[in-house]
């Protein structure tokens, strides 16, 4: 076997790394250290929340972003998250009928906004949901309503404002809403329906903001998750979203930051 | 020049180097069996080994879950009797990238056992070694190529092991976030960026991965009887 060993003593010197030190996601190697599971939406802002959250408390904070309801589901699945950060309320009311958050802990953190938007690129000047209705519009990119609370915004916006049945056609789902932008981004959709919170500091989209009237308010719920085992810091991570530092990053984002009394 | 994080490369070749590692032993033990011995059922067990290779890696990864999650009773009970946690854990992702490697170092390592002339397997045992001998002093060195060739094929499909990988293991930054993963994770932000160095750094990789293992096949052909 002498032409085989070179190569198991390769594999070896992988995977002793990997063996020795342990793993890479349980408590003692990751103390001090909160997983948040964040709706997509929220990619920008909390990147930069969480980086002035480490900063001030040394504590790290990994985002994983997905749609609410995969998150949901995921956690449904043990999802070893601390903290949930929906895009709406319903998914935090699923996972609360399952016992599945710390009771008390849901909190109404932000109001978003959905926003018409087109890839600079296109040379297209959209100003309201009808103009989506120029045959230039090929593809309209929306996050799937089945599992994202912004595509369900899109969708209702599109159903009240009396376009949803013509335009179907042209819809492309992203699987979340950040999917759904960079179709826009990349021109692979000429427009699309999206959180004014990516839209806002994107410097390849022009957006106007979509009448909310024409959709339910997007109120985005969180809840700590049960079986943490980082309650305290997890906490503390809210409180600094809710404080001013955090809030202050929100409404740049296009957040509307409910005061509490 | 900025700095990409290597978390994701370093990750993928360490679960890509314990799936191979996985179906070495797993693999040539099956490839053994349905190569030198006829049992009822062994139809049957061929094509399950091989549909990996054909089910797509999210019905794969649906299967897992429905097996493994954290709430399963077979994943409840690993993770309270063993603190073995699979799902969302990096063990997800090596379990993922040796079912769907598997058929291939299967197929392999069986084709070369399959080549490996029985009489001199034989004459090994008139001579009076044990059949566990034969295996480790005539049968595997004999069929080695092929093996070996079924740990390259194996990393390969291992290192780039997507659909099932982010289902039973999820994205989690700095824990299950693998290469392929981390490119999707990239280019879904719009990181243009970071996809192109992230790609990059794969595609290079994985051609040099290729080349070593293939330099480490074509070595000394010797002993072929």
């Amino acid at each position: 076997m002498r032409s085989g060993l070179p190569l198991l003593l390769a594999l070896v010197a992988l995977v002793a790394p990997a063996c020795g030190s342990g793993d890479s996601g349980e408590a003692p190697s990751t103390e001090g250290e909160l997983l948040v599971a964040a709706a997509a939406n929220l990619s920008d802002a909390f990147d930069e929340i969480g980086a002035l959250f480490e900063a001030e408390t040394g504590a790290k904070v990994t985002f994983s972003y997905a749609s609410s309801g995969l998150l949901a589901t995921q956690i449904e699945g043990g999802l070893p998250a601390d903290i949930y950060c929906s895009a709406d309320t319903s998914y935090v009311d699923q996972l609360r009928e399952k016992g599945l958050i710390v009771p008390g802990s849901e909190l109404v953190y932000a109001l978003g906004r959905l926003a018409l938007a087109s890839s600079t690129k296109s040379g297209l000047a959209l100003t309201e949901l009808s103009d989506l209705r120029q045959p230039e519009v090929e593809q309209i990119a929306i996050a799937n309503p089945q599992h994202a609370p912004y595509g369900r915004a899109a969708e209702e916006a599109l159903k009240s404002a009396g376009l949803w049945d013509d335009l179907q056609p042209r819809i492309v789902y992203g699987q979340n809403v950040r999917q759904a932008t960079q179709f826009v981004e990349s021109g692979n959709a000429e427009a699309g329906l999206i959180p004014l919170s990516l839209a806002i500091n994107s410097s390849g989209l022009t957006y106007v903001l979509v009448d909310d009237s024409l959709h339910l308010p997007i109120r985005q719920e969180l809840a700590i998750v049960a079986g943490t085992k980082k309650e305290e810091l997890a906490r503390r991570f809210v409180a600094f979203l809710t404080g001013t530092e955090g809030q202050a990053v929100m409404e740049k984002y296009g957040f509307v930051v409910p005061k509490e009394g | 020049m900025f700095d990409v994080d290597l978390f994701p490369l370093r990750l993928s070749l360490q679960v890509a180097a314990m799936a191979t590692a996985i179906c070495l032993v797993v693999g040539v033990a099956l490839a053994w069996l349905l190569a030198r011995r006829r049992f009822w059922g062994r139809e049957l067990l061929s094509a399950l080994v091989t549909l990996p290779l054909i089910l797509p890696p999210t019905v794969l990864g649906y299967y897992l879950l429905q097996v493994l999650g954290r709430r399963t009773v077979v994943g409840e009970f690993l993770e309270d009797t063993f603190g073995i946690r699979i799902a969302f854990a990096w063990e997800g992702a090596v379990l993922a990238s040796a079912i769907v490697a598997l058929p291939l170092m299967v197929r392999s390592a069986q084709a070369a056992f399959e080549n490996v002339d029985p009489s001199l397997e034989n004459a090994a045992r008139t001579l009076g070694r044990s059949n566990v001998a034969v295996f480790f002093t005539v049968t595997l060195p004999l069929a080695w190529q092929g093996v070996l060739a079924g740990m390259a094929l194996t990393f390969a499909r291992a290192i780039g092991e997507f659909g099932a990988t982010i289902m039973l293991a999820g994205n989690i930054p700095g824990r299950t976030q693998t290469m392929p993963v981390a490119i999707y994770d990239a280019w879904q932000s719009g990181d243009a960026a970071l996809a192109n160095a992230l790609v990059g750094i794969l595609t290079v990789t994985s051609v040099l991965s290729l080349l070593v293992i293939g330099r480490l096949v074509r070595l000394p052909a010797g002993r072929q009887g």
